[in-house]
């Protein structure tokens, strides 16, 4: 599946270090503009997020229809990266990953597929790409930086004892 | 850096006050330093009521999008994603 990101779910999942495990299960593309913000201070997750572009494990892609990406920004008061990454799942059929409101409202209104951090979590999981244990220390790792309400945290942490997606 | 003059309450004339002394601080420096806090209290809020996005919050608060993540989580300020979104992304992962 072809994926393309929004800074906010490409950064919580190179936090949690679970990036590098989502790019051997989904074809990630990043936009220029999300790429440049994620690598615009030298942190330990611009780092990885640097290594996996290098690598051709996250692949980059130009949104080239400046007005149409502007319009987004407008029509749903977002930020360029978000509008960028809208535009190219719209554009191209990508899957979205956006762990951000005001962009899974836009993705909603175009009718776009959508994923958010968490999910990653559980394909992995459900994948056996990742133990029972390590997937529970992953999940209280994203419940701090993904910060999930309450209903959405009780219902993961219920889906992972139980081993379902 | 601008100058204005503004007219405040006694309470919050004391407020400042109290701060300035508290953290031997010139009142200019405590003033800025509320308004400053007042301002990413604003965005914060916005963010947290889902009216501003993560980008923009970031961009507001002159932050790097890892950093406003760092900052959201020490502050606990919760995700507006909505407990259907989260439900709609267990289809979009079936269909794969």
């Amino acid at each position: 599946m072809k994926v393309v990101f929004g800074s906010s779910t490409l950064i919580l999942l190179a936090k949690v270090n679970l990036l590098r495990e989502a790019s051997d299960e989904f074809e990630i593309i990043v936009p220029e503009e999300v790429k440049r913000e994620a690598l615009v201070k030298k942190t330990a997750d611009a780092e990885l997020i640097s290594i996996l572009i290098k690598e051709r494990k996250i692949s980059v892609q130009k949104a080239d229809e400046v007005k149409a990406v502007k319009k987004l920004q407008v029509d749903f008061r977002i930020q360029k990266g978000e509008a960028e990454a809208l535009w190219l799942s719209r554009k191209y059929h990508y899957t979205i990953a956006i762990d951000d409101g005001p962009s899974i409202r836009a993705s909603k209104v175009l009718g776009l597929r959508f994923l958010t951090a968490i999910h990653f979590l559980f394909y992995m999981a459900s994948r056996n790409k990742l133990s029972s244990a390590l997937a529970q220390e992953k999940l209280t790792k994203l419940v701090q930086y993904g910060r999930y309400n309450k209903r959405i945290i009780e219902d993961a942490m219920k889906r992972l004892e139980e081993g379902r997606k | 850096m601008g100058v204005i003059s503004l007219r405040l309450e006694n309470s919050e004339l004391k407020r400042i006050d109290d701060l300035s002394i508290q953290e031997n601080k010139g009142r200019s420096a405590v003033a800025r330093e509320l308004i400053q806090q007042g301002w990413q209290f604003r965005m914060l809020k916005q963010y947290r009521d889902g009216k501003l996005s993560l980008e923009g919050l970031a961009k507001t608060l002159d932050l790097s999008v890892g950093e406003t993540i760092d900052l959201l989580a020490e502050l606990g300020i919760e995700s507006p994603i909505e407990y259907e979104d989260y439900l709609k992304g267990f289809e979009v992962l079936t269909d794969k």
